[in-house]
């Protein structure tokens, strides 16, 4: 923890709240605030929020002489009321930072700003450090003339401290947090869970930028708020997510997620990752369950055929998966399946039940590999079913998927050489 | 005093580390996950609602019961409601800032403010932290202990407790220990007392010009409405992460945990009604006098009841008052708090558990205090303190930037403002009859 003690130190709190006065001294009003800039080590003062006759002027640094104790002074004379705008990458120290938590970079911790400490540092007005210890408040307690007078004590270096602006009403205001890069994903994890759930998506966000450790972090947090953040993300961010993470890992990041996403999720991983998620999640990546994709058709048996093609047409799934189309009855269980070439051949008023009469074969999901390609040679199938006890299609196993597990494992490495998938 | 349950709640969060001990986690669905839940908090729940009656809670509800029979009855229902309202708001705030109170009046409204509102919490945490210990002695003294041998020794077990954290066993024991207060309803029903009266006192506010009357009023309301604990109804949100998906659910819980606790409150008064008032025992002064409203139910055995319920109800509190104090403590003046959440690994927190434990301790032990005088008093100063906080809390809950589109709507700024404007006008009465003339 860097401390410094700079010969002229300014308490924020004793410099809001005192007079802005113009060249000769005159009053002109009080100071409500100051404006930064943040994002570097020492961030610069880049004006004044002032109340001049009852209305919030801003008045920007270029008009600043001087910045002190109960008086800030202007350069000139006169007062060119502007409205206060923030703009990017702005924010006000006392609304804003003074009295809220900050990261501690060096010791990993969350800090309150009791004071802000501002010196002048190569020309210009900088916040150097946050006083997070008694002093800092006393000052702030007692009456101003003796808090003017209170010796500045040791205070926490501003480069080694990354304030939360989630808070800051501006729209999109989004402030790059680079010191966070600096701890450790568990470090992180640690911040996260201490902080309050707004400033933990803050850290999330920060950390976003950089899919690697953001996968490393979430690896490290504890359920309770593993599961907050993942949540409130879309399925294409948590499947990006995972597939980044170590896979049992995942299958945990997976479990807090409510029931219905989870499959949506595990779709987006790429067919790798899949398996294995699946495999943790349960299912051995030789059988049937591992092997499965969870994407067919699969209509009642009172529907059209154009009802059919029209499912067809809206469905995301591969096409390899679609060259069966399966028909159900009302209990949901299989009833018969039919080749997409046929469905297509077949009269345009037939109902899928009448023309699905091909009745599949059909595997549990423990059912092994062996098991599957057997009946995929026995049947002449591409596709086969799996269904859970109570004959309800869960998902479908192709070809493609059985080749890649049965095929020599020599003959696989040849083809990655070749360059092909 | 419902707001007991969540704060027991975040307590043992706190103790693990921050870890959910009984929170379901991964393959648990949804569904499972709030079956739990709703069977935890039927449950145990409940039970811990009803520990929050605590040593001052029993002492008031008897003195009412005793003093005035049914006729405050309908001042329970009125504080109910309050309370309701009330812990909505630090509910809401909770899930909605992910802050806790102490926190938010740092940060909105400055360090002023904040040590003022945190001095008053802290009076009011010392005082119920005396009536604790008080309790313990009391509750031990039925069993022919003296207080100057069972005091110091309950403190030592509960410091080392606290310091050593493994509370999570004791504090089980404790909440059972109050399941013994159960015997209040059926010992209000076996007393057979005229339901007729009950109800029109229920429906029908009668009011006595008196000074004890005020006193009892406000200590009621102190008692019920702890000012504590409205803090911690907001932390256990903060600490357990609930969102504002999850609110209406964290809703459900405060308001049945603040009917629940309520009725056993209102149990109470009756039992005393029913009995002590009836054979004109108008003043409690002891424990032993207090216990008699169960001898309906427990007969020669309702001293030993009381004293069982009194000693879990009293442990329980002292045990988690100093904790919360010290967790206020750090949230005003920004000390470490959060990752280094062991209780030994921060010095400013063994400091306020110990000075905190050790004044209450010396209290209690001074010779011939009059204890159901001293729990009562001890709620007068939390009633009189209660409308600081609920001003802060009313105004954070109504701020547009702070709550968004879940700032109080119309109808909660009524209440929370009428309760606001009552709690406030009874603290004034009663410091200009304080000033007036002397207490008591």
């Amino acid at each position: 923890m860097a401390t410094t003690t700079p010969p002229t130190v300014l308490h924020l709190s004793l410099i809001v709240g005192g007079t802005l006065r113009d060249r000769n001294g005159g009053r002109l009003g009080s100071v409500d605030d100051l404006i930064v800039h943040l994002g570097e080590d020492y961030p610069p003062v880049t004006g004044v929020l002032a109340r001049v006759a009852g209305r919030q002027v801003f008045v920007p640094a270029s008009e600043l002489a001087e910045i002190g104790h109960a008086r800030v002074e202007m350069v000139s004379d006169r007062l060119d009321l502007q409205p206060f705008e923030r703009r990017e990458g702005e924010v006000l120290l006392r609304k804003d930072v003074l009295d809220r938590q900050l990261i501690n970079i060096d010791g990993a911790r969350l800090v309150r700003a009791n004071e802000i400490e501002i010196a002048r540092i190569e020309g210009w007005y900088r916040v150097v450090g946050v006083d997070t210890g008694l002093r800092g408040i006393v000052r702030r307690v007692v009456p101003r003339r003796v808090g003017t007078n209170m010796p500045p004590g040791a205070f926490l270096d501003w480069a080694s401290v990354e304030a939360f602006t989630g808070h800051v009403p501006t729209v999109r205001l989004r402030i790059p947090h680079p010191k966070l890069a600096r701890l450790h994903p568990a470090q992180l994890a640690d911040l996260v869970e201490a902080a309050s759930h707004n400033e933990g998506r803050e850290i999330m966000t920060a950390v976003g930028d950089d899919s690697e450790l953001e996968a490393d972090v979430y690896e490290e947090l504890d359920a309770q708020h593993r599961r907050e953040f993942v949540e409130e993300r879309p399925d294409q961010e948590v499947a990006h997510l995972l597939e980044r993470m170590e896979p049992d890992d995942a299958v945990d990041l997976l479990g807090d997620l409510p029931d219905e996403r989870r499959e949506d999720v595990v779709r987006l991983l790429p067919p790798v990752q899949r398996r294995r998620v699946r495999a943790l999640a349960g299912y051995d990546p030789a059988t049937a369950g591992g092997l499965m994709s969870p994407e067919f058709v699969c209509l009642y048996a009172q529907a059209s055929k154009a009802e059919a093609i029209e499912r067809i047409e809206r469905s995301r799934a591969p096409a390899d998966t679609l060259a069966w189309v399966y028909v159900m009855n009302l209990d949901r269980r299989l009833k018969g399946a039919i080749a997409l070439a046929d469905l297509l051949r077949a009269p345009s008023d037939g109902k899928m039940g009448d023309v699905a009469t091909f009745l599949p074969p059909r595997v549990s999901a423990e059912a092994g590999l062996e098991e599957v390609a057997r009946l995929m040679t026995d049947y002449d199938l591409t596709v086969v079913p799996v269904v859970d006890e109570r004959d309800q299609i869960m998902g479908v196993v192709s070809v493609d998927d059985v080749l890649e597990m049965v095929l020599p494992r020599g003959w696989r490495r040849r083809f990655d050489v070749l360059g092909a998938d | 005093m419902a707001g007991r349950v969540s704060a027991l709640r975040a307590f043992r969060h706190r103790l693990l580390r921050g870890r959910s001990d009984g929170a379901p986690r991964g393959p648990l669905s949804r569904g499972t996950a709030r079956l739990l839940a709703v069977i935890g908090f039927l449950g145990p729940g409940l039970i811990a609602a009803n520990a929050g009656n605590d040593a001052g809670g029993i002492a008031t509800y008897s003195s009412v019961g005793a003093r005035y029979g049914f006729d405050l009855l309908w001042m329970m229902v009125v504080i109910t409601a309050s309370l309701i309202v009330v812990q909505e708001m630090a509910a809401r705030m909770g899930a909605v800032t992910g802050k806790g109170l102490a926190e938010l009046i740092r940060e909105q409204y400055g360090v002023r403010w904040s040590l003022f509102a945190t001095t008053s919490v802290l009076i009011a945490n010392v005082g119920i932290c005396i009536s604790e210990f008080v309790g313990i002695g009391a509750a031990l003294g039925l069993a022919g202990i003296p207080a100057q041998v069972s005091v110091p020794v309950a403190a030592i077990g509960v410091w080392l407790l606290l310091i050593r954290g493994s509370y999570k066993v004791a504090e089980r024991i404790f909440v059972l220990m109050t399941i013994t207060f159960f015997a209040y309803p059926i010992a209000a029903i076996l007393a057979r007392p005229d339901w007729g009266s009950v109800g029109h006192s229920i429906v029908a506010p009668s009011i006595h010009d008196s000074r004890a009357y005020l006193f009892l009023f406000i200590a009621t309301a102190g008692t019920t409405i702890t000012p504590f604990m409205q803090l911690y109804v907001q932390s256990a949100v903060v600490e357990r992460g609930v969102g504002v998906d999850e609110l209406n659910m964290e809703r459900a819980e405060v308001t049945s945990g603040s009917i629940f606790a309520n009725l056993v409150a209102m149990f109470i008064i009756i039992a005393t009604g029913a009995t002590l008032y009836l054979h004109g025992e108008h003043n409690i002064s002891t424990a032993s006098q207090a216990a008699k409203a169960l001898e309906p139910f427990a007969g020669q055995y309702a001293e030993v009841l009381f004293a069982v319920g009194l000693l879990g109800a009293s442990l329980l509190a002292a045990a988690i008052l100093p904790v919360t104090a010290a967790y206020v403590i750090a949230e005003t003046f920004g000390f470490e708090k959060g990752i280094s959440r062991r209780i030994h690994e921060a010095p400013v927190f063994v400091a306020v558990i110990t000075a905190l434990i050790l004044i209450g301790t010396v209290v209690a032990i001074i010779p011939g205090i009059p204890v159901i005088a001293l729990l009562v008093g001890v709620q007068v100063v939390n009633g009189a303190l209660l409308p600081v906080l609920l001003i802060f809390i009313w105004r954070l809950a109504s701020d547009r930037e702070l709550m968004g589109d879940y700032r109080n709507g119309r109808f909660f700024n009524v209440i929370a403002g009428l309760t606001v404007v009552a709690t406030s006008a009874l603290s004034i009465t009663l410091l200009a009859v304080t000033i007036g003339a002397p207490f008591l």
